[in-house]
């Protein structure tokens, strides 16, 4: 068997397309957007890699789509979550590497709609240390604190920028390893320095 | 018994779909978030919306409480209950709050505060508070979108000159973090200020109208009010002014259900049954160490 086989054969069988899985998963993210700042923990000891894998595969199927902005998903996995690509400026959901400034400006829905706003996917280093942020707003009580590490501070920028019109806006998911963190767009974010 | 159908009834595509629509509710707090409300084995305005997101929650690691009217035992809650039960093998059924990781509620929130880890999903008939002002969707979904309520306020006005006062008694407007204002679903007042700074997530299903709306744990839950007329809860004082109590537990802080007894006079009881139950039973823990 070549490699590239086993490889696409061991994601094919492996856990995460699992409905009791994914169902897991989801109230693990839902719990994150309910409350920003409290970073959760993927568990399934199929998770090789990352949880990235995890938290697509749990989010989309072919009624939405994806932009792959930095090509961080293989071919093989891309067709095995059945989702349709578009450019990241009309996709539902987008998928980028965090240590990079965006260089794309995503759908910020509309005042009717603001839910088709994006879902920005961000993949970066590390949860729990770094650059410590302060965040408030819904789902937060009062303050709380929470270290990044990896993530471009242009993206801060631009979460204040998109998110300046509410209910317009874009809800982002940091994905680090198996830890997960949502900010959504009703989320204030203060820079410790 | 369960051949045949999937874990949950929905098939996986209709629960991502709603799961979607729930991190989008949470992300946009009472903004109604359209979904394509799929056709349940039960007539629409039976708590179909509800038991979707319910569906689309419940694991195996779930322990379920189904609530209708502050009752377990009432047939709306039973039937649900046993719907899930049937189609969700392996999940734990409870009427205790306390035990509950997922509660389901039609026309209540309970007595007890939630905790953190607990969602409360409620079943929702009509999910638009601006319908009574704006036949037109596509006109209130640009209200909602601006947070223009003057319309709304000025009906509560009208009440006010004709009544003195607001005479809603349940599904009472209520503004959340700021901005939209939401009907949530047919709770009395009594439970309106819980909607505020919930220590729970809070998720609203609307079945028929294909709607999904969420008030986020620790966010703003605000009843639309005047300053000279602000908003008050039910009042359970009787003529001569004293707080009536459970004749069943003896609580006087509840939300009291009024019943008719055969003589024609009137008795109260606890709408909430399983605080009432615990109420009867810590009395009587009290009771026999007293006793001993």
């Amino acid at each position: 068997m070549s490699n590239n086989f086993k490889a696409a054969l061991q994601s094919t069988l492996s856990g995460i397309w699992q409905a009791d899985t994914q169902q897991r998963t989801f109230r693990q993210i839902m719990n994150a957007f309910a409350r920003p700042g409290v970073i959760e923990t993927l568990e399934g000891e199929f998770l090789e890699g990352d949880g990235m894998l995890l938290t697509l595969a749990t989010l989309l199927d072919g009624a939405t789509t994806l932009a792959d902005v930095d090509g961080l998903l293989s071919e093989h996995d891309l067709a095995r979550l059945e989702v349709s690509t578009l450019a990241a400026e009309q996709a539902r959901f987008v998928l980028t590497h965090g240590k990079v400034a965006p260089a794309f400006m995503p759908s910020l829905g509309t005042l009717e709609s603001p839910d088709t706003g994006a879902t920005i996917i961000l993949k970066i280093q590390e949860i729990g240390s770094g650059n410590r942020l302060k965040l408030t707003g819904p789902g937060v009580d009062g303050a709380c604190e929470v270290a990044v590490n990896g993530l471009h501070p242009a993206w801060l920028a631009a979460h204040q920028e998109w998110n300046s019109a509410f209910p317009l806006g874009v809800d982002m998911l940091l994905v680090a390893e198996h830890q997960v963190m949502a900010l959504p767009r009703t989320t204030r974010i203060e820079e410790i320095k | 018994m369960s051949a045949g159908y999937n874990f949950g009834f929905l098939d996986e595509h209709a629960k991502k779909e709603v799961r979607r629509a729930i991190l989008k509710a949470i992300s946009i707090p009472g903004y109604q978030v359209p979904y394509s409300s799929r056709e349940m084995p039960m007539g629409r305005g039976f708590g179909t919306g509800g038991l979707q997101i319910t569906l689309s929650l419940i694991g195996a690691n779930d322990t379920l409480k189904v609530i209708d009217q502050g009752s377990d035992d009432s047939v709306n809650a039973v039937n649900l209950r046993q719907f899930i039960e049937m189609t969700c093998p392996g999940i734990d059924t409870t009427t205790r709050l306390s035990e509950a990781t997922l509660i389901q509620s039609r026309h209540r929130i309970p007595e007890t505060p939630l905790k953190p880890e607990q969602v409360l999903v409620l079943q929702v008939p009509y999910p638009d508070p601006l319908v009574v002002v704006e036949p037109s969707e596509d006109k209130r979904k640009i209200m909602h979108g601006e947070a223009d309520y003057a319309r709304l306020l000025v009906k509560l006005y009208e009440d006010i000159v004709k009544f003195d006062e607001i005479t809603i008694s349940h599904r009472y407007p209520t503004r959340i973090n700021d901005h939209y204002v939401i009907d949530p679903s047919p709770i009395p007042r009594w439970d309106v200020p819980k909607l505020d700074n919930s220590p729970a997530l809070i998720l609203f299903g609307a079945g028929r109208e294909k709607k999904i709306y969420a008030v986020p744990p620790h966010t703003k839950g605000e009843p639309l009010a005047f300053e000279d007329v602000p908003f008050r809860v039910e009042d359970f004082r009787d003529a001569q002014g004293k707080r009536r109590a459970c004749a069943r537990c003896g609580a006087t802080d509840t939300f009291l259900d009024e019943f008719m007894n055969e003589d024609g006079s009137k008795r109260y009881q606890c709408s909430d049954s399983d605080y009432c139950d615990e109420t009867l039973e810590a009395d009587m823990m009290t009771e026999a160490t007293t006793h001993a």
